[in-house]
């Protein structure tokens, strides 16, 4: 035996598999972008097309992000606020109901102060962020107050959000027709739309947030380890109540951009976002159980959900194929990029 | 403007029609009943309870469906929130559940307008209704082999719309603006949805008699805005310039798709479903070539009225013709020549129905395959 000490190797396989399980959503987003372009290729090669690997891919255009980009945008910034939620070990399902009535309320407030970005009806935006802060204080309250799990508690805050959407638009759709913020959509900077670039903000906020706050840090103490927490003098339920707050702004800005990109707010805008959301942060290595993960990692999760998604259309794929398909990919995904070992139990 | 005046004419005539009939009808009834009570007959109803049976009120569709059973409940004399609403959210065993605890509450002094969520679901609803001596019309829903004209009075009718042939003139519009050749794609609803299924044939059997035309691609779009935005995504990218129109199932996926193509500065024909008043909208824009309007106000009140008043007693479902049982809904084609005219006299200003005129504006009866 050297003189070596042996607790190194260990410490250096374990790196080693730390460094792996952190980079597998990057590595499985990268093996999805070689995937696709593959399939595109076999399908010329079949039909006696010349199509070189890669190169011909319309799969792997600037276009084709662009397009992946628009249909991420909305779904990053509700999964960001979720983020926030899982890394406490909780978890928030009111996102669907918070968007729909954000959406809506956005639409009336912007359509009632003059309907141009050139008028009063700006304030709109902040009154919509305003909205879904209130409705994720409630939620905290809701949560903490109440004693109920975070899950019920949400769910059940998001099909009163759902309600009070149909409540308020009868469930009619309104149009926001207004050029100036349909820029969000029709207006590009080097290929993209304005709203990748909001959505990019809305992500550097919360990475923000998240490594250069005391809140930041207390989420990944709370969900690290809530006993410890507590008995540091950390106020647990209020990082909760703030938490929720937090998440409900961010569902908010996913809610602005959502009516963005279709130019209509119904009850219905909150629609798929739960599963979306929750699979995005999931899949992006941020574990259910908390401490674990970030905004970043649930921006390769929506790029991966969203990649495949846009993926399966463009390799044909049947209609009846693609759900099934999005199911498997999704569980390989979370395999492959969460670290299971370092669990004992799964519940 | 042609179509508006015919179909005022078609109803003026049946009208006549009807008001003739249940004169005949009156004086059928007065006759029997100087021969005494027909054992056979169903206890009628002075005030029973209307109520409506449907999935949810975030869709445009069902919206006008019930705002067409409160005009009915308005006509006669009463608040429409003496309407109770039983609203299944998409599962058939709430649907059922609902219908049952109704009947119960009422005592089978109920009629009632339901679509029950899927065909399957329709036999169990029309039997705890029979039994408990209460009146249903059904809506879109109900399975091939059952028929109002098995259960005497109290199953009164059957409503449906058979979209094949209008989304076959749709497409047919479609693929003439694109002057008969290159590439169209189709974005359907819930894939086992049978008016998806229709629309989409419709489309299959227009294409028939265009043999340049290739129909790239169909995917179910779920009748929803958002899917559909990003499915039509995926197939510009897919087939790009080759794409030279689009048919949809409905208007809600039109939108999305408008959308879509919107971001990709890309302006090509497409076909849409429903004739839904912003879709209509469209259509007078330009935007949309064409919708289908299939006046769910008419038909959410017609269901009702019919249920009402043969639970009333005013017309006796068993000695209708088979023709009144089952019968198909109105369709009317919306283009841009005459959406303005069509907004007007439908959208704008809902016109107020007679409602006993059960089957004027019907469009003849259901014929299975």
């Amino acid at each position: 035996m050297t003189a070596t000490p042996s607790v190194l190797p260990d410490t250096h396989n374990r790196l080693n598999r730390e460094t792996l399980v952190k980079w597998a959503p990057l590595l499985v987003l990268g093996v999805l972008l070689l995937l696709f372009p593959f399939f595109e290729w076999l399908e010329d090669f079949r039909a006696a097309k010349d199509h070189t690997y890669l190169v011909d891919s319309r799969f792997l255009s600037i276009r084709n992000f662009a397009r992946i980009a628009i249909s991420a945008s909305p779904a990053l910034m509700v999964a960001i606020g979720v983020t926030f939620i899982i890394l406490m070990g909780s978890i928030d399902l009111s996102m669907e109901g918070t968007v729909s009535v954000c959406a809506v309320l956005f639409a009336f407030l912007f359509l009632g102060m003059g309907g141009t970005m050139g008028s009063w009806a700006i304030l709109a935006i902040p009154g919509a962020l305003i909205v879904g802060a209130a409705m994720g204080f409630i939620n905290g309250l809701v949560h903490v107050k109440l004693k109920i799990p975070s899950f019920m508690a949400s769910l059940a805050m998001g099909f009163v959000g759902t309600g009070l959407a149909l409540l308020l638009t009868g469930g009619d759709r309104i149009r926001v027709e207004d050029e100036a913020f349909r820029s969000l959509l029709t207006v590009r900077w080097f290929n993209f739309p304005i709203m990748c670039y909001v959505a990019l903000f809305g992500l550097l906020v919360a990475w923000f947030i998240q490594s250069r706050t005391t809140l930041g840090r207390n989420f990944y103490a709370v969900g690290g380890g809530e006993e410890l927490a507590k008995a540091s003098g950390l106020n647990v339920n209020r990082v909760r109540i703030m938490g929720f707050t937090l998440a409900g702004v961010f569902f908010a800005m996913g809610a602005l951009l959502a009516v963005g990109r279709i130019g209509i707010a119904e009850t219905a805008t909150g629609n798929g976002f739960m599963f979306v959301s929750i699979t995005a942060v999931v899949v992006g290595g941020t574990a259910l159980w908390g401490g674990i993960g970030g905004v970043w990692n649930t921006l390769i999760g929506v790029l991966i959900v969203n990649v495949i998604n846009n993926g399966m259309v463009v390799i044909g794929l049947p209609g009846w194929v693609q759900d099934g398909t999005l199911g498997l990919l999704v569980i390989a995904a979370v395999v492959l990029s969460t670290d299971r070992r370092a669990v004992s139990f799964v519940k | 403007m042609s179509f508006i005046k015919k179909f005022i004419e078609q109803e003026t005539v049946s009208r006549r029609n009807f008001l003739l009939a249940s004169a005949y009808g009156v004086a059928a009834t007065a006759a029997m009943r100087m021969f005494g009570p027909s054992p056979a007959m169903a206890a009628t109803y002075s005030d029973p309870t209307v109520a409506w049976s449907y999935r949810n009120r975030t869709n445009p569709y069902w919206n006008e469906i019930v705002s067409g059973g409160e005009a009915f409940i308005e006509s006669l004399g009463k608040d429409k929130s003496a309407l109770t609403h039983l609203i299944n959210e998409g599962s058939s065993e709430k649907s059922l559940a609902d219908v049952k605890a109704l009947l119960a509450k009422t005592n089978g002094e109920l009629a009632l307008a339901i679509d029950t969520n899927d065909a399957p679901n329709a036999r169990p609803v029309v039997e705890s209704c029979v039994e408990a001596g209460a009146y249903v019309s059904t809506l879109w829903n109900k399975t091939d082999d059952l028929h109002p004209w098995d259960f005497g009075d109290n199953y009164v009718s059957h409503m449906s719309w058979s979209d094949e042939g209008p989304a076959e003139q749709t497409a047919r519009i479609l693929l003439e603006a694109i002057g008969g050749k290159g590439g169209v794609v189709h974005l359907g609803g819930i894939a086992s949805n049978n008016p998806a299924i229709e629309r989409l044939n419709g489309l299959k059997n227009a294409l028939k008699d265009y043999p340049d035309v290739e129909l790239l691609d169909a995917q179910p779009a779920d009748w929803d805005t958002q899917k559909a935005n990003e499915v039509m995504s995926g197939f510009i990218t897919r087939y790009g310039d080759e794409i030279s129109g689009v048919h949809c199932a409905n208007d809600t996926i039109a939108y999305g798709v408008l959308e879509a193509l919107r971001a990709e500065g890309m302006d090509i024909p497409i076909v849409s479903y429903d004739g839904n008043p912003q879709a209509v909208g469209l259509v007078a824009e330009g935007k949309i070539l064409a919708t289908v309007f299939t006046n769910p106000h008419w038909g959410g009140g017609i269901t009702a009225a019919l249920a009402y008043y043969a639970a009333t007693g005013h017309f006796k479902p068993s000695e209708e013709p088979n023709e009144h049982r089952e019968f198909n809904g109105p369709t009317i084609f919306v283009t841009p020549e005459d959406a303005k005219a069509f907004k007007a006299s439908y959208l704008d200003d809902v016109p107020s129905y007679d409602w006993k005129d059960f089957w004027g504006p019907s469009n003849g009866p259901i014929v299975y395959k």
